[in-house]
């Protein structure tokens, strides 16, 4: 479909360029490759589950007990492990199928019952959120039995290699090139219009430029965090998803036209299903990242993610009257969000601060979206 | 007697259409005046005009009321005047009480806040002015429609109103109800009220109006006074428009049966009255299958429940192609051959934010799959071949789908069905709000269709479409079959009748 980077991308790009020099000018270890290499990390997390959120606000819908659904999957986990010493793979499995269980019987719900998304996760914010406290016992529940590490907290303490991490970037950006030469030609020879031959070399040397800068400032650290190429596989499969299977399509269809799309012959029921469902894995793979980032299961694991998550797609062009969103804003949207929680704690900025600047923030952002729509 | 009401030489023009030309219509005091004319005939746009809904400087032509020149702003200008709207979808709020729906807007006042004693006192005036035995606080949503309708008279009243319009006020009212609200309209007469009647159904019109005017293609045709005629010349006045439009229709050779309804009923929800009553008639391949009838008389129910998307079945059996069929979902009915294009492109047709092509491929995307994902070179070929085929006048099939012209708008919704291969197509009002070239392209492209050997049923609003179009004509009337002819029988009388549920005497 479309390719073309719009306005509303670019305006994004230089809202990250502004808050990023901020950051820089005001706290120099910003750019640090320590503290850049953290940031990858929340970055990851905090749009993997955005990606997951992007599923269900297409087709008009929302989510808003992904925060609570982060702690409980992680819990569950760190429980499983630490008092019953499970091996931890067996122990992410269990997670893995309860969150799928769970919001596949929360999209169920709400079409089946047609009660609105917003009071099914609302029951389901307050429900795994007490269920959370339960299972945990309210008290701190390592990642890990003993103190060596196991694939759990590998998640968040694994790095690729400097070489390995210099080849995989290679590999990506070759396998990027090839993709936009293959649909290049392909639109062109089906009469599509395609970018001219400059922008597209533009753009694929701004990502190749992007590429170097980040593999070269993460291998002075550690190399590529783990999570960073989970939220790139999260993001290639959300992708694919949604711009090349008849499942995304209709996506779009639903919250493009609820109505329309049914007499169209779009299954609506059992793709919105479908749609929560996806979103429980990603909300199982996020809790994992998160509760391995901070080391244990806590009281306070994922509180208030879903507003980040639903920001960063906001903030990325989707509308959360369906029908509106793309992968790569989404991501640009989590960076925005990711950057500037991390540069505030940097500056040392008082909790009561951090919440009201990301409150402007979203609020600047969306706004603007409208008027740029309005052209 | 001087005119209360009067409209001079109206005309009226919407981008691509002329809804009004040079229509003259007066009221007098005390008057119960009807309107008649065939759907789109022009009686809501005159209504629309009268009420300010199109305010003063959207037409040409005057108005006067009263003997002055009246140049309403909005409809809350033409209430001050004194005139009242009652339209078929009531304005009235359920949550609220009978005696602050009345006063709604207009609350009485003592200073800053709302003076309950007087809403409660002067509501219950007003319902006993419009005979209804009702306390001024029950809920407006536990009354039933015949209620409803006497509550926004009152409402009307109220609001000291002169003139009454009342459009299609029977439509939902049982029997007794209609005796009840006739009878309010008389009695309000008596009373100097005077009243503009808009009703497809002739019965009443006969019992309650003083004089008839019938509009017909967006003219008036004739004012006649209601002692001096008789149903069948107002019927003749309605339809008597020469059949100037070129149908192209090619004789058809009908095949075996594709489609059987039999004893058909269904109703919108489970548990609730039905809407379609014993319905049943038989599509062959080949053959178009034309069905009018009235507003409201369900002809779109019937093709929504049919294609899964309306209702629920009470009893009755459907066969495609010789396979039962449940109507349990649209998804369902596209697998068994059967495709919808519905009458109303914006809100069932169209994903109106996405381009030509997404909307093109949307019913046929499941199929066009190479393993799971979507196989974009078919349907790149897919949908060219039908923008180009259909003739859709657009940039490319990128070009976003809202933008579009009503034709072209109609050309995709049409290609979306027609990539389906359907063996059985269903045309609701596949022509409505497009231009005449436009039409043109439809009528060709439902030849085509029955020379490949599928089955059409075509629902129009417009006679001469019907007669022209159509191998058999089936009229609705009220839920229920009004009568079924073939083309060699049909007169626009003939229909005419069967869908006001009469059978037409000799004049």
């Amino acid at each position: 479909m479309k390719t073309k980077l719009t306005l509303r991308d670019f305006s994004l790009l230089l809202s990250l360029l502004a808050i990023g020099s901020f950051f820089t000018l005001a706290a120099p270890q910003f750019l640090s490759s320590r503290n850049l290499s953290m940031l990858a990390v929340e970055l990851a997390i905090t749009a993997t589950l955005a990606l997951g959120m992007l599923l269900v606000i297409l087709p008009g819908h929302i989510d808003l007990s992904v925060g609570s659904g982060v702690g409980l999957m992680g819990g569950i986990a760190s429980v499983l492990i630490f008092n019953h010493h499970w091996p931890a793979g067996a122990a992410i499995a269990v997670s893995m199928a309860a969150a799928l269980l769970l919001w596949m019987a929360m999209g169920s719900l709400i079409v089946r019952q047609r009660i609105p998304a917003f009071i099914i996760t609302l029951g389901g914010l307050l429900i795994f959120k007490g269920t959370f406290w339960l299972v945990i016992g309210s008290r701190t529940i390592p990642v890990v039995a003993g103190g060596q590490s196991n694939l759990y907290s590998l998640l968040t303490t694994f790095y690729f290699p400097p070489v390995a991490s210099a080849v995989l970037v290679a590999l990506v950006f070759a396998g990027l090139a090839g993709l936009s030469r293959r649909a290049r030609r392909r639109r062109s020879a089906l009469g599509f219009a395609v970018d001219d031959a400059e922008v597209a070399f533009l753009k694929l040397f701004l990502t190749a430029q992007g590429l170097l800068l980040f593999v070269l400032t993460v291998n002075q650290f550690r190399g590529i965090p783990l999570p960073v190429v989970i939220l790139g596989c999260v993001a290639l499969v959300i992708q694919v998803i949604t711009r090349h299977t008849p499942f995304g399509r209709h996506l779009y269809a639903i919250g493009g036209n609820e109505e329309a799309a049914f007499v169209s012959g779009v299954p609506v029921q059992r793709t919105v299903i479908g749609a929560f469902t996806l979103l429980g894995g990603i909300v199982a793979v996020t809790g994992l990242m998160q509760t391995a980032y901070a080391g244990a299961s806590t009281t306070t694991v994922g509180d208030s993610m879903e507003l980040d998550a639903i920001a960063a797609c906001v903030i990325g062009g989707t509308s959360l009257r369906g029908g509106r969103g793309t992968v790569l804003g989404v991501i640009f949207g989590a960076l925005i969000m990711a950057s500037l929680l991390n540069g505030m704690t940097l500056l040392a900025v008082a909790p009561e601060l951090k919440f009201i600047v990301r409150g402007v923030v979203l609020t600047l952002a969306v706004w603007m979206d409208v008027k740029l729509a309005k052209r | 007697m001087s005119a209360l009401l009067e409209a001079r030489s109206i005309t009226k023009r919407f981008p691509g259409v002329t809804a009004l030309r040079e229509v003259s219509f007066d009221l007098r005091p005390g008057e119960i005046h009807a309107l008649c004319g065939e759907n789109g005939a022009g009686k809501s746009t005159l209504i629309k005009l009268l009420s300010g809904l199109h305010p003063h400087g959207s037409y040409d032509g005057e108005l006067f009321f009263d003997g002055a020149p009246a140049q309403f702003a909005s409809i809350a200008d033409a209430q001050r005047t004194g005139l009242a709207v009652i339209y078929q979808e009531l304005a009235l709020v359920d949550e609220l009480t009978v005696a602050e729906n009345l006063f709604l807007g207009c609350e009485p006042r003592r200073g800053a806040l709302i003076d309950w004693d007087r809403i409660w006192r002067d509501g219950r005036a007003l319902l006993a002015r419009v005979g209804l035995d009702l306390a001024p606080d029950t809920l407006v949503g536990d009354l039933g429609v015949g209620s409803k309708q006497l509550v926004e008279i009152a409402k009307a009243l109220g609001k000291n109103a002169r003139v009454l319009i009342l459009d299609e006020p029977t439509a939902a009212l049982a029997e007794r109800e209609v005796d009840t609200l006739l009878e309010l309209l008389r009695d309000l007469r008596r009373r100097g009220i005077a009243c503009i009647y808009i009703s497809h159904k002739l019965d009443e019109v006969f019992a309650v109006a003083d004089r008839i005017t019938v509009l017909r293609d967006g003219a008036t045709i004739i004012t006649l006074h209601t002692p001096a005629t008789n149903k069948n010349e107002v019927i003749r006045a309605m339809v008597g428009r020469e059949i100037t439009e070129f149908f192209p229709r090619h004789a058809s050779h009908p095949g075996e049966v594709l489609l059987s309804v039999d004893d058909l009923c269904a109703a919108a929800v489970k548990g609730g009255p039905a809407r379609l009553h014993h319905i049943s008639f038989e599509l062959r391949a080949g053959e178009v299958l034309g069905i009018g009838g009235l507003m409201g008389a369900g002809r779109t129910e019937l093709l929504m429940h049919l294609f899964g998307a309306w209702g629920t079945r009470l009893s009755g059996r459907v066969q495609l192609a010789g396979r039962p069929l449940d109507a349990a979902s649209p998804v369902a009915a596209l697998a068994a051959g059967l495709v919808l294009a519905s009458e109303d492109r914006k809100r069932y047709g169209l994903i109106l934010a996405e381009s030509i092509g997404f909307n093109l491929s949307l019913s046929s995307i499941s199929r066009l799959r190479r393993g799971a994902l979507i196989d974009e070179e078919r349907e790149a070929h897919a949908n060219q071949g039908l923008f180009s085929s259909l003739r859709v006048k657009a940039p490319s099939l990128e070009t976003t789908v809202g933008t579009l012209s009503g034709g072209n708008q109609q050309k995709v919704v049409l290609g979306k069905a027609l990539m389906t291969e359907p063996r059985v197509v269903f045309l609701d009002e596949p022509t409505r709000g497009i231009d005449v070239g436009a039409k043109l392209e439809v009528y060709t492209l439902v030849n085509e269709l029955t020379a490949q050997g599928k089955a059409v049923v075509l629902v129009s609003s417009e006679l001469p479409e019907l007669l022209g179009m159509s191998d058999r004509i089936l009229m609705l009337h009220d839920g229920r079959v009004g009568g079924v002819f073939p083309k060699a029988e049909a007169t626009p009388e003939r229909l005419l009748a069967a869908a006001m549920g009469r059978t037409l005497t000799a004049a």
